[in-house]
């Protein structure tokens, strides 16, 4: 037995009872780490340097090992952005959000494989490998940040960091039985994150408990002078004011959305939480959205998040830093480096949303796609007047195949596996927690609240996690 | 065929802040190259820009003396390029919405006419790396990365060479005065593109603009202007055509030569900066910052001249410039003698600045000093001559006129019943020079005054000494 397979609330208890120690953790911690890499590959780099300190464990996180995705920003730590044009990139400075774990006396135990700069939902681009999914490694564990939910799946690590931009940890909390939070746009600060599309881009995290997510998010969020965009709203106690009466509670579930959803285990799944949910006082009701609306979701983020990503991505040209090549001019240096160190998926990208922005295209595709997000975020935000969250299944099926094919044009593939963009159009608070398994293999539910409401997010899956049970979950065998 | 010039120019302006636009490095010119840059300068991935209030407040003011519009609302756009002196591979700027639109400046020509250019817009945005090409490698210096700018946009309105140098010293002059930046052209401080087409003179037709860039003095745009007017209408007169493209000015060869041609112009994709979410402008702000813009040049010297009674040549010389202007007023404010101080300030102290190569912010007498002595002498309590000395002890010694009157013992006798009996007893010593002065040698007068400083030990007030001798020998 190793307190690793424990929540962080009930490794806290321990360490105060003086029954494991932060060293003993950090090594467990790192053993598994180096154990597991062959078989998942949740590592970019592990840091098997202890540093011994004076612990207080009046604060939860104080001692907890945990894992950073590979996007951000880490003091002495190279990040490479599971990109080979960083492949030797050491920062200088540490993101807000790794700063602020480091002064809650967390201490990190490796930088974990992302889809290639954050871009791509299969965990499978990443420069130095394929991520597999701690359940069944002939699966996904599913993007971009693949490697911190492996890490948290396999018990390596009670937590980890991770981005979502699209949908970037809560959809693999959804594949790898995790519990997936990204908070409210501005909630927490993005400074240190490796920018993919900043207006959608969010910090966000994974645990194997809403208690643990709601301790977590009270220690990262709030204002960053070094984030302009970053929110002065008061931060809460999110832990201490959970709260499972769900009495008066209304959500909504989005009739189209369930529609695009083919696999019958997923819907029965599904049903059982609104079921559990009632029964906690909360009452749920259907809606409709326009399908042309929630069919635009896919090709409207691909549209903006490239267009940004472009930009943002146009620092790495190996004149100041990263994988440099040589070349007869400078023009030429910059061209070397971003075609050696880019890999096609991303490459891919970045033409594509150099299309979108150029002069001719701009208002046929980018300036429309925010007029389409405009459209979704009012559409969303009306339905949120009414109902105190949104609940929908996280994803239409379990983890895939590696080898497995997706009809992208179909509606499953367009609504139900991408719906949950909407909460980074407009910037919701948004969690995945496990709602059952089929076959061995988890399946995860979704809940979407009102800005900075993120208390009352994490209320509803508190309650649901009770009811059903799907508690600390872990795959593999250790 | 005569040609009428069609010109507009754009003007990159380096604000005075002390830190960057969007980075909390230091802003300093000259300073060793690479030390004044930080990761966001250096574009280290994830690094956010900050916004710089004073850059802000500065754009205000120059929109506002350039009698712009101000946009209540900041937006910030992305202009996106790749080039190695551009670190993000984007330049933070205001594309849709600058933060100033629809001003003017009014412009005096060399003929004394007076000339409105107007000035479309004025954004703010942030400078580029400087890069030192050598022939097999380029040195880049991050020193300037990040510096506040901000540009201003002319129409093509302007019709001559003179009129373009005429705008462009008015607004240096202005841009300086209300202090937002150094402007000085020679130290790349303010920066020039000019675009210029010919057309025949009578008709409304635009011709084909060609664009000069990076012009560093006064004295090269003209050279510039001149050079483009003559080879367009070269080209023209010849009946070819005017290729669009952008110039640079050769300053060896003092000729323009082909930069790029303008067909394969950059899309620079512009969209708003994601990561700095509409800053409002208080109205609070925006008055606050006028509020605090000195008064102008032009409103000084009417003032100069009308209630000062300054003559125009003086006026302008105390404008020279605003450090030198609000030592006048400063000093003036103190001593209530604005003909003495302008004196003092334009004859002395210029003087004395231009031996020992000072300046008016530099030099050791200040204004409160200067105020005391002017004083002294309106007060009748020094003669101008003995000011002259007390002036000379000024630049050496570190004490107050007062303190060095007191120690030379040279209070001025304005005592008039002393001055008479001084006056007595030297008219009763000097007999012949009386018969002189009556036989018509007036200049005389000059030697019995004199006499009597002479014998007051120079206390006595020469003014009053020279009144009443006159009266007496003409009584």
């Amino acid at each position: 037995m190793s307190y690793l397979d424990k929540t962080i609330i009930e490794i806290n208890k321990a360490l105060k009872e003086g029954k494991t120690t932060p060293k003993e953790l950090f090594e467990q911690s790192i053993e598994r780490a180096k154990k597991y890499q062959n078989k998942y590959n949740s590592f970019v780099t592990i840091t098997d340097k202890y540093e011994e300190k004076e612990y207080n464990f009046n604060n939860k996180l104080a001692g907890i090992p945990c894992a950073i995705k590979d996007n951000f920003s880490t003091k002495g730590i190279r990040t490479t952005g599971s990109s080979n044009i960083l492949d030797n990139y050491v920062p200088v400075f540490d993101a807000t959000a790794v700063k602020k774990l480091k002064e809650n006396q967390i201490n990190i135990v490796g930088k974990t494989v992302l889809d290639e700069l954050a871009m791509g939902g299969t965990g499978t681009t990443g420069y130095t490998g394929v991520v597999k999914n701690p359940y069944d490694i002939t699966r996904q564990a599913g993007g971009s940040s693949g490697g911190s939910a492996a890490a948290v799946a396999s018990g390596i690590v009670p937590f980890a960091l991770g981005s979502d931009t699209g949908d970037s940890v809560r959809k693999p909390a959804s594949l790898c039985g995790l519990v997936g939070f990204k908070p409210t746009w501005g909630r927490i600060s993005r400074f240190g994150l490796f920018p993919f599309a900043p207006s959608l881009d969010h910090v966000a995290y994974f645990t194997r408990s809403v208690e643990d997510s709601a301790v977590i998010l009270e220690s990262l969020a709030g204002q960053d002078y070094n984030d302009y965009t970053s929110s002065n709203k008061k931060v809460e106690k999110y832990y201490e004011n959970l709260n499972k009466d769900l009495k008066g509670k209304k959500l909504v579930v989005i009739k189209e959305i369930i529609d695009s959803v083919y696999d019958n285990k997923v819907i029965a799944c599904f049903n059982k939480s609104l079921d559990e949910l009632e029964k906690c006082g909360a009452v749920i009701e259907y809606q409709s959205v326009d399908e042309k609306l929630l069919k635009a979701i896919y090709p409207t983020y691909m549209v903006i998040s490239c267009a940004e990503a472009t930009s943002n991505n146009a620092n790495l040209d190996g004149i100041k830093f990263g994988n440099r090549q040589d070349g007869a001019s400078i023009d030429e240096v910059m061209f070397n480096t971003r075609t050696k160190g880019f890999g096609e998926f991303i490459k891919r990208r970045f033409v594509l949303g150099s299309y979108a922005l150029a002069k001719q295209n701009q208002e046929k595709l980018f300036l429309r796609a925010q007029k389409v997000r405009r459209l979704i975020v009012e559409k969303v935000n009306d339905l949120l007047k009414e109902y105190d969250a949104i609940v929908l299944p996280a994803s239409g099926d379990v983890a895939p195949r590696f080898d497995s094919q997706s009809e992208k044009l179909s509606d499953n593939y367009l609504i139900a596996e991408n719906h949950l963009a909407i909460a980074n159009f407009a910037g919701l608070p948004s969690i995945t927690i496990p709602m059952g398994k089929k076959e061995g293999l988890p399946i995860g539910i979704n809940i979407t609240g009102r800005l900075f409401d993120e208390q009352t997010t994490l209320n509803i899956a508190y309650a649901l996690e009770s009811k059903l049970g799907y508690k600390n979950m872990m795959g593999g065998n250790k | 065929m005569i040609y009428e010039p069609v010109i507009g120019i754009e003007v990159h302006c380096e604000l005075k802040t002390k830190t960057k636009m969007f980075s909390p490095a230091k802003v300093n010119f000259g300073d060793a190259p690479n030390t004044n840059v930080n990761a966001i300068d250096l574009a280290y991935p994830g690094i956010m820009p900050l916004i710089n209030k004073k850059a802000i407040e500065y754009a205000i003011a120059a929109s506002h003396v350039l009698n712009m519009k101000i946009d209540r609302d900041l937006w910030f756009d992305r202009k996106n390029y790749f080039y190695s002196d551009l670190p993000k591979g984007f330049q933070i700027t205001q594309d849709k919405r600058p933060i100033g639109s629809q001003g003017y400046l009014m412009v005096k020509l060399p003929n004394n006419d007076e000339k409105r250019v107007n000035i479309t817009r004025l954004h703010m945005e942030e400078d580029t790396a400087k890069q030192i090409h050598y022939n097999d490698y380029t040195l880049i210096d991050y020193n300037r990365c990040g510096t506040p700018l901000i540009e201003i946009v002319t129409d093509a309105g302007i019709r001559s060479v003179e009129e373009a140098v005429a705008y462009i010293d008015k607004l240096k002059s202005t841009l300086a005065f209300i202090g937002v930046s150094d402007a000085k052209m020679e130290e790349g401080s303010i920066r020039c593109d000019i675009n210029i087409s010919l057309r025949e003179k009578g008709t409304k037709v635009f011709g084909t603009k060609v664009e000069v860039k990076n012009l560093n003095s006064l004295n090269n745009v003209a050279l510039a202007l001149n050079y483009e007017i003559e080879r367009q209408s070269k080209l023209l007169d010849n009946g070819e055509k005017v290729a669009q493209e952008t110039r640079r000015f050769d300053e060896l060869t003092k000729q323009t030569v082909t930069l790029r041609s303008k067909v394969d112009a950059v899309d620079y994709k512009y969209f708003t900066e994601p990561n700095i979410l509409p800053i409002h402008l208080e109205e609070e702000l925006i008055s606050k910052v006028i509020d605090s813009i000195p008064e102008l040049p032009e409103s000084r010297k009417q003032r100069y001249l009308k209630e000062y009674n300054l003559s125009d040549y003086d006026a302008s010389l105390l404008l020279q410039s605003r450090e030198f202007s609000d030592y006048f007023e400063k000093c003036n404010n103190l001593c209530k003698q604005p003909k003495l101080v302008a004196n003092w300030l334009l004859v002395d102290m210029s003087s004395y600045m231009n031996k020992e190569n000072l300046n008016i912010t530099n030099v050791n007498i200040d204004y409160q000093r200067l105020a005391e002595l002017i004083t002294l002498i309106s007060e009748n309590k020094i003669s101008s001559k003995q000011a002259k000395e007390v002036f000379e002890i000024m630049k050496t010694e570190d004490k107050t006129p007062n303190e060095i009157v007191k120690e030379k013992n040279m209070i001025q006798v304005s005592d008039e019943g002393l001055i008479i009996s001084l006056i007595d007893e030297v008219l009763n010593e000097n007999p012949q020079t009386i018969e002189q002065y009556k036989s018509g040698r007036t200049n005389v007068l000059g030697f019995l005054v004199g006499q009597v400083i002479k014998k007051s030990k120079g206390q006595a007030n020469p003014g009053m000494v020279s009144k009443i001798l006159n009266q007496k020998l003409n009584s």
